[in-house]
């Protein structure tokens, strides 16, 4: 019978290789390599989302979503050249898998769409730049005097990359609400700043 | 990467008591440092018991065709797997009713009167499979399954209709490719008795081992038809004629009557 029987031996890698080798693993179908990428990209995930819903068990089905997704859209992921790690793509994954679910608790008889291919937001812009040095220059203390509201607004479209219908699933409010939070935090921070 | 976050500032972020600004921060940085998010303290416990959860999804066997095909047309998923599964148990069975089948095929169209030996066997094929399907012998893990619920007649039902339908297609296949002999129904003779000798073998299994009740009964209809053939005096093809096909409609309505009431009676 062993002729018959299909050989399936996931290819070898090494588990403190790069994210990208992993995914490639992944994609091949070893889970050690799933399990690797889980041990390295899973604590700070989770710390980040925790920043997002105070809800453990929603933030730990949100995760679960997370590497499932990576187990099957492995394949589909591409390092960019500016940072050769997945960690911009995982947390893209992440946080859209944070608001299905919160989207699945608010309305449970809406049947849940799956979000569209995965693609790496949040590149290096100006503003994440500027972001990235927060606590040494002026823009700490300048967002430090934005109300929570705003400063909210900032973080989800800046900083998580969402789109403003993202943002307003994930903070619970209009889509309008965001788009004028989002104007008038920038418009504050302009201030401020210049 | 210019700077680091400082041990002290990774820890109130873990521990989720940072404030806005240091967040932002720190979540910017750390997208693009692999150092600072190794060095974020984890939770082992909750990563190790994170991964257990996530492996039982993962791990899962992929599913076929064949199962995916069952599970669209709105057979459970757990019924799906096990109608797809078993027919790794009879592999052997189904590669010996091909061989059977070819030999009957090749003798129907070189020896005359070769058509009633194919005939004569095709019955006994999928009472066979049946046989195999399930029971101490040929299911290697059948004291587990046995003690489970789903183990007992609704297995054995399941399984049965996993192997009857591939068996009947492989027979009624062949049949088509016999030369023409008798009436035109004639190479479809064989289906009525066929599905009267399972639904025997399984109503059987109320007294007898389903292994002992499909060699019974194959048994007893080859003697049946080997004894004809020596006697002569008494012409084989009247099982197939159509009194007789009558005779094994009503016995077959008959069993599939009995089968539900047999199981009530046993509850």
């Amino acid at each position: 019978m062993k002729l018959f029987r299909r050989a399936k031996h996931p290819p070898p890698f090494d588990p403190d290789g790069s994210d990208a080798a992993l995914l490639a693993a992944v994609a091949d179908g070893a889970t050690g390599a799933l399990e690797a990428l889980h041990r390295r990209h899973a604590p700070w995930l989770r710390a980040r989302l925790r920043y997002r819903s105070s809800d453990p068990d929603l933030v730990d089905a949100a995760l679960q979503e997370t590497f499932l997704a990576v187990w099957k859209n492995a394949g589909s992921f591409t390092a960019r050249t500016a940072d050769g790690d997945a960690a911009a793509w995982f947390w893209t994954i992440a946080i859209r898998q944070l608001i299905s679910q919160l989207r699945r608790r608010a309305n449970q008889w809406i049947a849940d769409t799956d979000p569209a291919p995965y693609e790496t937001i949040g590149d290096a812009s100006a503003e994440d730049l500027v972001l990235t040095r927060v606590e040494h220059g002026p823009l700490g203390q300048a967002l430090d005097s934005l109300s929570p509201e705003l400063r909210t607004a900032i973080q989800a479209t800046v900083l998580d990359g969402l789109t403003v219908r993202e943002a307003a699933q994930l903070l619970g409010v209009p889509e309008g609400t965001v788009k004028t939070r989002v104007m008038r935090a920038k418009a504050r921070l302009r201030e401020q700043l210049v | 990467m210019t700077w680091h976050l400082t041990p002290r500032q990774l820890e109130a972020y873990a521990r989720g008591s940072a404030d806005d600004v240091a967040v932002m921060s720190a979540e910017a940085h750390l997208v693009h440092c692999p150092a600072c998010r190794s060095a974020l303290p984890a939770d082992e416990a909750w990563l190790a018991a994170s991964w257990t959860d996530l492996r039982d999804l993962v791990d899962r066997p992929r599913r076929g065709p064949l199962e995916r095909l069952l599970s669209a047309v709105g057979v459970s998923e757990d019924k799906a797997r096990l109608l797809a599964a078993t027919p790794r148990l009879y592999r052997a069975w189904l590669a010996a009713t091909v061989a059977v089948l070819v030999c009957a095929l090749f003798a129907a169209h070189t020896v005359r009167g070769g058509a009633l030996l194919f005939l004569y066997l095709a019955p006994v094929l999928p009472l066979a499979g049946v046989a195999l399907a399930y029971g101490r012998r040929v299911d290697p893990a059948h004291a587990f399954t046995s003690t489970t619920p789903m183990g007992g007649q609704r297995l054995l039902f399941l399984r049965s209709l996993a192997v009857l339908v591939p068996a009947v297609a492989l027979c009624a296949g062949a049949a088509l490719l016999l030369p023409s002999f008798g009436p035109a129904w004639a190479p479809a003779s064989w289906l009525l008795p066929s599905l009267t000798l399972v639904a025997a073998s399984l109503a059987l299994t109320r007294w007898i081992p389903l292994s002992a009740s499909s060699a019974l009964l194959a048994g007893g209809w080859m003697a049946a038809l080997a004894g004809a053939e020596l006697v002569r005096t008494w012409n084989t093809v009247h099982l197939f004629g159509p009194p007789a096909q009558l005779f094994w409609a009503v016995a077959l309505a008959a069993l599939l009557a009995a089968h539900p009431l047999l199981r009530t009676v046993r509850a």
